[in-house]
């Protein structure tokens, strides 16, 4: 192997490319084994159709519409996955995302619906809301020393009935389903920028789409770039150390989750402002956005702009299987691979390693030959 | 006559990737010796037991138990042998009884059922025999470390191990626990158990060995008759050059108070009493003020008050005249405080940040590295980072980008060194700064605290050695038991003198 | 009233064997967030059982086999924490709940496949039991004893003298304290680790099957176990890893999880006319607060969540 190629395959981003796609090609293999188990008869059909999403629909025309669908559903999930991943890299495991997902729905479908409030101020109370939310489990953590992966498993729950309750109060009278937007308050609507015209006219389309995108490069920066991210990474890394130095590091517990709360209530703003969902006040399982979005934050490396990427392809494959065929398999063969996907990503630091030690061992030996060598010639 | 071999490593080689380990060592064990195993740190004498106790496999070379070849694959094999082993750091489990941790491994069963009755018996029995008194019952989280120790014994002797392999036991006991130590190995060495002692320290190897054996960077340097050769001899195979134990250092020239410590009392986080009880102290300018004691009595804790890691229960700490009691940690470090703490992977380093980063760990905050919008000045740091590296020697793969962590200790511990002396403190508050490093970078710390000394700033030195703490201070208190039981000047005392106070057998008022 | 105790028993059961299963993966030393999925797993393992098994099976057979597909199902799929944490030294965390989300959809995947392959129409996840589930019950004086009760009063007392009387025990508990020091003595810590955490399999696949009986004769798939897993964590910790405070604990977060079952059946509750969410909330709440005040000094096992690695001593 030459210098150059090695060199490519230490960069600890190559690397990471490297392993998601390999999480993602082995998800994709397993479903397809699971769809062959079930039926031989229609399961490359099935794989491709997933792989395919909007592709799927003949007309040009049909594909940039639900293309532009995929995207709306993406936001809200790169919003959870960058929840996550933040949190992450001050180590903290943010499961709670789910729950400051759902309370952000609530509390931005509550302003809405309720106080007839313009789109902004509902967007910021869906991100006070998730915010308060992280904000518990941080203080918890910090103060009383409870896991925040246990509190916030808690909180999900909590926040689950919770926003059930509050918003029965503001739902359709015939069905669980609260009053749409564009009935009641078209205000409350995100604006759309001329982004839906773009997308063969799909409302849903709105500013909500390049807002998650701008708030990812605004994360990076800030984790990169800044004293902030600076002193909330050694945290993570290394509270004593941390501590040793005189950050502040109860208050940067709280800090992140604080954010990382945020950012998962403003997805659901973004998702829920669209008028593509009304919530539905029976769920009795927590939506799984949040859970996606700490599949989309492994898969993307934990580095906010592979979450841009990551995020889009989750949702590229759960849109997918709503297509493939109800007389032989369900949709829920999406969240099977996309399950699967997040549990390979527990490997990928094995893989990196592996990968790291056999760089060194060619390395050592290369070195080792080209010192024969020059021995032999200054013989 | 000559008594047989109980154990023999003939020619053993164990390379790591990068690194040979063991090169080629040979050791013979003979029955009802007490045989040392001298090195420094890195020498390679944990990687050689290692390989005796089956943790590790050697690339060449043989192993024979009574002039028979045997193949150890995993500490079960070494049990069987009769190899048992006392780690440096006990491996006891803490929420387990004495009891439990003696038998673990070896349980008596019926029916997969535990039988613990006859194993009390055995143990008691062992207990009685040696002079090794423990209490059965009692949990290890709360029992002293020099009954920790002898329960590790008992581990070795209730299995009925013939080989003992003790691993630096001496660190962690007050002169008189190690005395008692002696005393048992003696005692275990006339009952004809073969003892390996392995250590650093030339005091006791005269002491209590028969043979040494002496490695030095991985290789065998030989085995001497210790009754034949001297401390100077053994310490010259050991680093392959006459060592200096006296660091050259004029006479202190003290000046103004910079510390002032008044009735400090810290909590302790693993028991119900005080850790540090009602310490008053001083420090001045252009003096090494040493804190002499054994591990846990107390130091750690003091340190922690006194730089903010833990609050102060009560007293009073003045730093150049302002009370800092209760100012947070980064207000005394601005204040002219420097820290060198005691554990380097705990709190000195961010181990997966860079070099560079780790640099500027104590000053990112300050203008020279960060703008007024938060972001930080890269280029700023490298150039500040390249400057520490240089100017302190901290050696690296790739220079400011490397990864703390992929440093050797000894280079982790320069570049704290360099970042906490580049802040210019006023006082600089150093916790066992040389552990664990080899004779080059320890020879180069003390050093660098003399030269601060010389420079005018106060030193508070807080060390376990006490070779250490008689060359580099000027004035040594000694803590037992949380408290200062002594001040003693190192040009008149003894190190024997400063035993009878770290061992609380002596006290005057401080 | 009685409603209220039967109730309460059954969900404190659940809880018991779920919190036995977490408290035996953690004392080897894993930390097992995906009791949930286990659950699921287990439950759909003892709920294919009875679908499959003639009607007229003798209730001790049923039991019988009912709870050995539970276990077995949990226990396979429980490998999959095992391999991964394990061998692979991957995040116990990020593991724990991709296993979660693989075994709600995987079950809901199975099961419909298995329920369209049937009838072309029928899409839904639900599986029926509701004649083999009277197997389970015997009626004494109008109380429905649940054979699962004796079953999990059973696991208790094994769960306590494995743990505190045999040899495994003692080595389990050392691994998870203390790998380093179980591996001098010659304990294998990664067979005790693979042990500890197929227990944890065994029991939570016991637990699925014993929430999906419990109260309802047809369970719908795609809702998972509705954070029961979780909640026997908390149970767990709350518990203090010890199997008798564990039994304590699930006894009291079993009785606020009844209290939303049957509150309708009391005056007083009734009448304040709160929603039936509030007391689905209410066993979170509490466990939540409960942690607050319990977390400051944990006996958590030490070692838990740390990959145990060899080479590195």
């Amino acid at each position: 192997m030459n210098e150059k190629k090695r060199s490519l395959l230490q960069n600890k981003g190559v690397q990471s490319l490297l392993a998601s796609l390999l999480c993602i090609l082995a998800g994709l293999l397993i479903g397809y084994l699971v769809l062959l188990i079930i039926n031989p008869a229609g399961a490359w059909e099935a794989i491709v159709t997933i792989v395919e999403n909007f592709l799927y629909y003949p007309s040009p025309q049909a594909q940039i519409r639900y293309f532009g669908n995929t995207l709306v559903k993406t936001a809200p999930l790169l919003m959870c996955s960058l929840s996550v991943l933040f949190a992450y890299k001050v180590g903290l495991f943010n499961i709670g995302a789910a729950g400051q997902y759902v309370i952000g729905a609530g509390a931005c479908l509550y302003c809405a619906l309720a106080w007839q409030m313009p789109w902004f101020v509902c967007m910021l109370a869906a991100v006070a809301a998730g915010a308060v939310l992280g904000a518990i489990s941080g203080a918890l953590k910090a103060y009383r020393n409870v896991n925040e992966v246990i509190s916030c498993i808690m909180l999900n729950w909590i926040s689950l009935y919770a926003v059930n309750v509050l918003l029965s109060q503001v739902k359709e009278t015939a069905s669980p389903y609260t009053l749409t937007l564009s009935s009641t308050n078209p205000g409350a609507l995100l604006p759309s920028l001329g982004l839906g015209d773009l997308f063969q006219n799909n409302r849903y389309v709105t500013l909500a789409i390049p807002l998650t995108v701008l708030v990812a490069a605004a994360i990076w920066v800030l984790l990169e770039k800044t004293k902030l991210g600076y002193e909330l990474k050694a945290t993570g890394f290394n509270k004593y150390a941390a501590q040793y130095c005189g950050m502040k590091e109860k208050r940067n517990i709280i800090l992140t989750m604080v954010i990382a709360g945020g950012l998962a209530g403003l997805g659901a703003a973004a998702l829920y402002l669209t008028g593509f969902e009304q919530w539905q006040t029976t769920h009795s399982s927590i939506p799984s956005m949040g859970f996606n979005g700490i599949a989309a934050a492994f898969l993307g490396g934990l580095n906010p702009i592979g979450s841009i990427f990551a995020s889009y392809f989750i949702q590229h494959i759960t849109n997918g299987g709503a297509y493939v065929d109800k007389t032989m398999y369900s949709a829920q063969i999406s969240d099977l691979i996309s399950s699967l996907i997040i549990y390979l990503c527990g490997f990928v630091l094995f893989f990196k390693s592996l990968l790291d030690r056999r760089l060194a061992r060619q390395a050592e030996r290369a070195a080792a030959r080209a010192k024969a060598e020059k021995g032999g010639e200054s013989k | 006559m000559e008594q047989p071999y109980a154990i023999e490593m003939l020619h053993i080689t164990k390379r790591f990737p990068g690194i040979v380990a063991n090169d080629n060592i040979t050791l013979r064990l003979r029955k009802g010796e007490i045989h040392a195993l001298l090195g420094e740190n890195g020498a390679g004498k944990s990687t050689l037991m290692s390989v005796l106790f089956g943790l590790y496999q050697p690339e060449e070379g043989a192993i024979k138990k009574d002039g028979r070849e045997v193949r150890i694959k995993d500490p079960n094999d070494a049990n069987d042998l009769g190899i048992g082993m006392v780690h440096q750091h006990f491996k006891l489990v803490e929420c387990f009884t004495v009891l439990d941790n003696i038998i673990l491994g070896v349980e008596p069963c019926r029916h997969g059922f535990l039988q613990k009755a006859d194993a009390r018996k055995k143990v008691l029995d062992l207990s009685e025999k040696y002079g090794l008194k423990v209490d059965p019952d009692a949990l290890v989280e709360d029992i002293t470390v020099g009954m920790q120790q002898r329960t590790e014994i008992l581990k070795m002797l209730y299995r009925d191990n013939e080989i003992l392999i003790f691993d630096e036991p001496t660190a962690v006991l007050t002169p008189q626990e190690i005395d008692e130590l002696m005393e048992i190995m003696r005692g275990l060495a006339a009952e004809g158990k073969s003892i390996l002692f392995i250590s650093h320290k030339l005091n006791e190897i005269m002491e209590v060995a028969d043979r040494c054996t002496v490695l030095r960077k991985g290789r065998y340097v030989g085995t001497v008759e210790v009754k034949d050769t001297t401390k100077e001899e053994l310490s010259r195979m050991m680093v392959g050059r006459n060592v200096e134990f006296v660091v050259h250092k004029e006479p202190a020239v003290p000046k103004e108070v910079l510390l002032e410590v008044e009735g400090l009392t810290v909590a302790s986080k693993l028991h119900s009493n005080n850790a540090v009880r009602n310490v008053s102290f001083s420090v001045r300018a252009g003096e090494i003020v040493c804190i002499a004691g054994i591990d846990g009595n107390g130091q750690t804790e003091l340190v922690y008050g006194l730089t903010g890691l833990e609050p102060v229960k009560e007293g009073k700490i003045l730093l150049k005249g302002a009370d800092i009691t209760r100012a947070p940690i980064r207000q005394r470090s601005t204040g002219g405080m420097s820290h060198i703490p005691e554990d380097r992977h705990k709190h000195g380093l961010v181990l997966d940040y860079t070099l560079e980063d780790n640099m500027v760990l104590q000053r990112y905050f300050e203008p020279e590295f960060v703008t007024s919008a938060g972001f930080l000045k890269r280029r700023a740091i490298r150039a500040y980072a390249l400057r520490l590296i240089e100017q302190y020697d901290v050696r690296s793969g790739q220079g400011p980008v490397t990864i703390a962590r992929s440093m050797s200790g000894g280079n982790q511990q320069k570049a704290i060194v360099a970042r906490e002396i580049d802040k210019n403190p006023d006082l600089l508050v150093a916790v066992q700064p040389t552990r664990g490093l080899d004779v080059g970078a320890i020879e180069y710390i003390h050093r660098q605290i003399v030269a601060q000394r010389d420079a005018g700033k106060g030193v508070l030195l807080v060390s376990l050695e006490l070779d250490e703490v008689m060359a580099l201070s000027d004035r040594i208190l000694v803590m037992y038991e949380g408290e200062i039981v002594g001040e003693l000047d190192p040009k008149t005392t003894t190190v024997e003198e400063m035993g009878l106070y770290m061992a609380g057998a002596k006290r005057k008022g401080a | 009233m009685m409603l209220l105790i039967q109730y309460t028993l059954i969900f404190s059961s659940v809880l018991i064997l779920v919190a036995l299963g977490g408290c035996f993966s953690e004392h080897s030393g894993v930390i097992n967030i995906g009791l949930e999925g286990i659950m699921v797993m287990g439950a759909l393992g003892g709920a294919l059982m009875m679908k499959l098994l003639p009607a007229g099976t003798a209730a001790p057979v049923m039991i019988l086999l009912v709870v050995l597909a539970a276990c077995a199902l949990g226990a396979v799929y429980s490998l999959l924490l095992a391999v991964a944490a394990i061998h692979f030294k991957a995040d116990q965390t990020l593991v724990g709940t991709a296993m979660n989300l693989l075994g709600t959809a995987a079950a809901t995947v199975f099961v419909k496949a298995m329920n369209t392959a049937a009838d072309v129409n029928n899409v839904s996840s639900i599986i029926q039991y509701i004649d083999a589930k009277r197997s389970f019950l015997v009626y004494i004086n109008g109380f429905e004893f649940n054979w699962f009760m004796a079953i999990t009063v059973l696991a208790l007392v094994c769960s306590w003298v494995v743990l505190y009387r045999t040899r495994f025990g003692l080595r389990l508990m050392a691994c998870g304290e203390h790998p380093q020091a179980a591996d001098s003595v010659g304990i294998n810590v990664y067979k005790m680790r693979y042990a500890g955490v197929l227990i944890s399999g065994v029991l939570g696949g016991l637990g699925g099957i014993v929430y999906i009986t419990a109260g309802v004769s047809e369970w719908m798939f795609e809702n998972g176990v509705a954070g029961f897993g979780f909640l026997s964590l908390a149970v767990m910790i709350f518990g203090q890893w010890k199997p008798a405070r564990i039994a304590l604990a699930a006894l009291l977060f079993g009785f606020f999880r009844a209290l939303g079952n049957v509150y309708t059946g009391f005056d007083l509750l009734s009448s304040l006319n709160l929603p039936s969410a509030l007391y689905n909330m209410l066993p979170y709440l509490v466990s939540l607060v409960v942690l607050a005040f319990t977390s400051q000094k944990s006996r958590a096992p030490k070692a838990e969540g740390i990959p145990y690695d060899k080479g590195l001593r």
